[in-house]
C-alpha cells in the first residue's frame, strides 16, 4: 500500500489544539478507531485520531524496527516487540505474581487487586492490539446474542445475529479474512446465498492433520447428548490466496504492508509462525491498514480529513453541565517516550469516540468522574479464560512451523450443556507448548542442563522433545458479572499522572465448571492419540485458582470486554446499541467493551462489525 | 594460544553436532567467541580451549568419556560448555548458575542477552528440528501443511522423519 509521503508527518499539537473543525475525535487508532475514521472520511468528515503510543510503527522501517527488538529480547513474550514507554504503558506478563488473600499488586501497570491475577495485555501504540493478535476471526453463534432467554445465563443482545450479519461482511472484507464458507459452517451457523470469505482458507497445519486422524469419527457424550469431534480450520485476518468469486465474481483485492513507498510485503502468510507477538512481513491484518486507506482521503481543498496525534494520551473527558455533552477532551502530548515532560492540551469536536480497548476506555471515563446512569461503566469486565493442556504425540508432527493457529476443535461452543457450564473452543497451537512452557528454549534448557546432553545426543533430543508438541488451549466462555470490573484509584498514577486501572476479577463458577470438563475431554482426546499428557498446574502460578479438590492455572485470552456494556436502557447499560452513551449524546464508546457476552468467538471480528454500526449512526447523528 | 577459532569451531561441532560448515554459515563463529572472552574471560576461555586439545583423538573410543570428565563435568568448564552449547543453539547468552559464580567470582557481563538480532534467526535449534526461528525465515505459504524436512546427521535416527507420510488430501493446499 502506498502511503501520501506529507501523511507520514505528524499532526501538530498547538494546530490540533486550536482546531474548530474536527467532526469527529477518536481515541485510539485500534481497530475500532480505525473502521470509524476511515467511513467518516468517505462521508467526507474531518477527523482526529489520538494516540498515546510513538506512532513510529507507521512507516515500514518503523515497523521493522519492532522486529529487531523482538530478535534482541531474551525473554520473548507476547509484548516483547514493543519499547517500555511509561507514558503510555502496557500490561507484560512476565512481571506477574501470585496474590496473598487480601493483596493488591502495583507493582505492574495494571494494579492487580484479586484474588484472581489476570494476565491479559493490550498494545497502547499505532494500531492498537491489532499490531500484536493472533488474528483468528470466528464470527459469534446465533445462540451466543441470546444467551440470557436460550440457557438462563449471562445476558442477552440488544442486537440479534441477523442483525449484525452484513455488518459481519463487512469487517471480514476490511481485515482480508481468509477461510472457507463450507469449513465454517458447523453448529448450525449459516452464511447468505452465495457468499464468500474475501480469500481462501489457510491450509491446517500437519500437526493439525495428525491430531484430526486421531480423533475424526469419534465423539464425546455430555449431559446425554453426543458431540463429534473433528479437526475444523479457523477463519484467520491474514492474507491467504484471493477468492475470484468473492464479491459476486468481483475478487478481492489483499491490501499489502503499510509504508511510505512499495515494499515486498504485505502479501500471503508466508508461515512466520509469529502472528503474536508480531507478524514480520506484515501478512496478518492490523489497523494501519485501514488507516492507511482513511489518511489518502482528502476534502474538498485538497487537504487530508484524517489526522493522526501521536504521543497524546487523553486523560479527561470534559462534560458540558448543562447539555450533557461532550465539550472536549484533555490530552496530554508528551515529546518523548524516555520522559514525562508533556503539556496539557484541550481537543474540541462535534462527536467524540471511545476506541482505546474495553481497559483503557474505562479507565478514561471512571478517572474523567463518569461512571454512568447505571453505574455500570468499568464492571462486567471480561475476558476469555484459557485452560492450557500439553502432550506429546507418539509420532513427530513438525511443531514450531506455520502459522501461529490453523485449525482447533469447535464443536462443544454451543450445545444445551450451556445452561450449567461454560461452552469452549480448542486452539491446536503450531507453536508446540510455547505458551505453556517457554518452549522450545525451556526444552534446550533442560536437556543441556539438567538430562547432561550434548553432541548427536542433544541433538536428537531436541527433535523427539520438540517436534511431537501438542498444546491445546480451551477457550472458555466467561459470563458478565458486575463485580468483575476495572476501577481508579487516585494512589495508583502513571508517569503522566493519569490514574492507572485497577483490575478485580474472580473467575466465576460457570466458567471454573467448564474448565473442570475441559480438562476431562483433553484427557480424552490425548488418550485417542496415544499422546503422553505433561500437562501440571503449579500451586504458585499466579492464575491458579482451586475448583472442587482440583487447581487449574488460568490465563487470559486478551479478548476484553465488557466495561461499557450495551443494553436495552439507560439504568441496564452504558451504550445503546449504536454503542451511543446513553448519558451523553455525542459520546460514542466502541469496541470490546460494548459486548454484554463474548461466547466462544475471539472478539475482534465482532466488535469490528459493530464499529461499521456505530460508525453509520455517527453519521447520521451529525446530519 | 594460535589458531583459537579453529579450535573453538571444532569444540563447538562436537558439543553441538553440527558441523564446521554449518556453524561457519551461521558468521556468528567470531562473535561468539568475543562473547566468550567478554563474558568469562580471555583466561578461562583459553582454559577450556586447551582441555578441549589436550583429549584423547576422535577416533578413540575414551574420548566422550574424558570429554565428560575434563570438561563438562568440570567445576570451572561445565558450565561455561554448557552456556556456550546452549548459545550456539538460541543465540542467547544465559548467564551462568549462582554456584558457579559463587565459586570463581561474579562476571560483569554475566547476565543473560541475546548477542544480537541475526545470531536469535540463526539459532541451531530451528534448523535441528527442520523449523524456522519465530519471526524469520518464513518457509512459504501453505509450507505448514506438509511433514517437516529434519536434517540427518551423524548418530541421528533418520527412521523416525523418513517414516512419516504425508496427508496431501487433508492439507487442503492441493485443492
Amino acid at each position: 500500500m502506498l502511503l501520501p509521503s506529507e501523511s507520514a508527518l505528524k499532526a501538530d499539537p498547538h494546530a490540533v489544539a486550536g482546531s474548530t473543525d474536527y467532526d469527529i475525535v477518536i481515541v485510539g487508532s485500534g481497530i475500532s478507531g480505525a473502521i470509524i475514521a476511515k467511513q467518516a472520511a468517505e462521508a467526507g468528515k474531518r477527523v482526529l485520531v489520538l494516540e498515546a503510543g510513538t506512532g513510529v510503527n507507521r512507516s515500514l522501517v518503523g515497523y521493522d524496527d519492532l522486529l529487531t527488538t523482538f530478535y534482541s529480547a531474551a525473554t520473548k513474550d507476547n509484548q516483547s516487540p514493543f519499547p517500555m514507554n511509561a507514558n503510555a504503558a502496557i500490561p507484560r506478563s512476565p512481571q506477574l505474581r501470585k496474590l496473598q488473600a487480601g493483596e493488591t499488586d502495583s507493582s505492574t501497570y495494571i494494579v492487580q487487586s484479586g484474588p484472581y491475577v489476570s494476565d491479559t495485555t493490550y498494545t497502547r501504540i499505532f494500531g492498537g492490539t491489532t499490531m500484536h493478535w493472533e488474528a483468528k476471526t470466528p464470527r459469534m453463534l446465533r445462540s451466543d446474542f441470546k444467551s440470557r432467554t436460550i440457557y438462563g445465563q449471562g445476558l442477552d443482545w440488544p442486537l440479534s445475529f441477523e442483525e449484525v450479519e452484513e455488518d459481519y461482511r463487512l469487517a471480514e472484507r476490511e481485515i482480508g479474512v481468509s477461510a472457507n464458507v463450507e469449513d465454517q459452517t458447523y453448529l448450525g451457523q449459516t452464511f447468505p446465498g452465495d457468499y464468500v470469505f474475501p480469500m481462501r482458507g489457510l491450509p491446517l497445519s500437519y500437526l493439525d492433520q495428525q491430531v484430526n486422524n486421531g480423533i475424526d469419527g469419534t465423539s464425546v457424550d455430555l449431559y446425554g447428548r453426543t458431540y463429534p469431534l473433528k479437526v475444523r480450520p479457523y477463519p484467520q485476518g491474514r492474507n491467504g490466496i484471493p477468492n475470484p468469486a468473492y464479491d459476486g465474481g468481483a475478487g478481492y483485492r489483499p491490501i499489502g504492508a503499510v509504508d511510505t513507498h512499495q515494499v515486498e510485503e504485505g502479501g500471503r502468510c508466508q508461515g512466520n509462525t509469529n502472528c503474536v507477538p508480531l507478524c514480520p512481513v506484515q501478512a496478518r491484518y492490523h489497523s494501519g491498514k485501514t488507516l492507511a486507506k482513511a489518511f489518502q482521503m482528502n476534502g474538498k481543498s485538497g487537504q487530508p480529513l484524517v489526522d493522526l496525534l501521536s504521543q497524546a494520551v487523553a486523560s479527561k473527558v470534559v462534560i458540558d453541565p448543562d447539555s450533557g455533552k461532550v465539550s472536549a477532551l484533555e490530552v496530554k502530548v508528551y515529546k518523548d517516550a524516555a520522559s514525562p515532560e508533556h503539556e496539557t492540551i484541550t481537543v474540541k469536536g462535534k462527536v467524540f469516540v471511545l476506541a482505546a480497548g474495553a481497559i483503557e476506555t474505562a479507565r478514561l471515563m471512571l478517572s474523567s468522574g463518569l461512571r454512568s446512569t447505571s453505574g455500570l461503566v468499568g464492571r462486567n469486565l471480561m475476558d476469555h479464560a484459557y485452560l492450557l493442556n500439553w502432550a506429546l504425540m507418539p509420532q513427530i508432527c513438525g511443531a514450531m512451523r506455520g502459522t501461529s493457529s490453523t485449525g482447533g476443535i469447535v464443536d462443544l461452543r454451543d450445545g444445551p450443556f450451556r445452561e450449567k457450564q461454560a461452552a469452549f473452543a480448542i486452539d491446536i497451537h503450531n507453536d508446540g507448548w510455547g505458551w505453556a512452557t517457554g518452549a522450545p528454549t525451556s526444552d534446550l534448557l533442560e536437556l543441556v542442563d539438567d538430562r547432561n546432553l550434548y553432541g548427536a545426543d542433544l541433538r536428537q533430543g531436541l527433535i523427539d522433545r520438540i517436534s511431537r508438541q501438542l498444546l491445546l488451549a480451551v477457550m472458555l466462555e466467561v459470563l458478565p458479572v458486575e463485580s468483575n470490573r476495572i476501577t481508579v484509584d487516585p494512589q495508583f498514577t502513571d508517569a503522566l499522572g493519569n490514574m492507572r486501572p485497577v483490575l478485580s476479577f474472580t473467575v466465576p463458577e460457570y466458567t471454573m465448571r467448564g474448565a473442570a470438563y475441559a480438562r476431562q475431554f483433553s484427557r480424552t482426546v490425548f488418550a485417542r492419540l496415544g499422546a503422553q499428557d505433561h500437562t501440571s498446574y503449579d500451586p504458585r502460578d499466579f492464575g491458579y485458582v482451586a475448583y472442587e479438590g482440583q487447581g487449574y492455572a488460568i490465563r487470559g485470552g486478551n479478548h476484553l470486554a465488557g466495561t461499557h456494556i450495551m443494553g436495552t436502557m439507560k439504568t441496564n447499560s452504558v451504550v445503546d446499541k449504536n454503542q451511543r452513551s446513553w448519558d451523553h449524546e455525542n459520546l460514542y464508546l466502541v469496541g470490546g467493551g460494548s459486548m454484554p457476552t463474548i461466547g466462544t468467538a475471539n472478539v475482534t471480528l465482532t466488535l469490528a462489525a459493530m464499529c461499521f454500526r456505530s460508525g453509520r449512526d455517527i453519521l447520521k447523528y451529525l446530519h | 594460544m594460535s589458531n583459537r577459532i579453529e579450535i573453538f569451531l571444532t569444540l563447538s561441532a562436537e558439543l553441538t553436532a553440527f558441523s564446521r560448515f554449518d556453524l561457519l554459515g551461521t558468521g556468528l563463529a567470531e562473535a561468539y567467541l568475543g562473547t566468550l572472552d567478554r563474558v568469562v574471560g580471555d583466561d578461562i576461555t583459553d582454559t577450556l580451549l586447551a582441555a578441549f586439545v589436550a583429549l584423547p583423538p576422535p577416533e578413540d573410543s575414551t574420548r566422550s568419556q574424558a570429554l565428560r570428565a575434563t570438561i563438562l563435568g568440570n567445576e570451572l568448564l561445565g558450565d561455561v560448555a554448557r552456556s556456550l552449547t546452549k548459545l550456539w543453539y538460541s543465540g542467547t547468552w544465559f548467564e551462568l548458575s549462582y554456584a558457579w559464580t559463587q565459586r570463581f567470582g561474579p562476571k560483569p557481563a554475566d547476565a543473560t542477552f541475546v548477542v544480537s538480532p541475526d545470531a536469535y534467526v540463526e539459532g541451531l535449534l530451528w534448523k535441528a528440528i527442520g523449523a524456522h526461528p519465530a519471526g524469520a525465515k518464513a518457509p512459504g505459504y501453505g509450507s505448514w501443511a506438509y511433514p517437516p524436512k529434519i536434517p540427518a546427521f551423524p548418530g541421528s535416527s533418520t527412521a523416525k522423519s523418513e517414516a512419516i507420510s504425508v496427508h496431501l488430501q487433508n492439507a487442503g493446499i492441493m485443492s
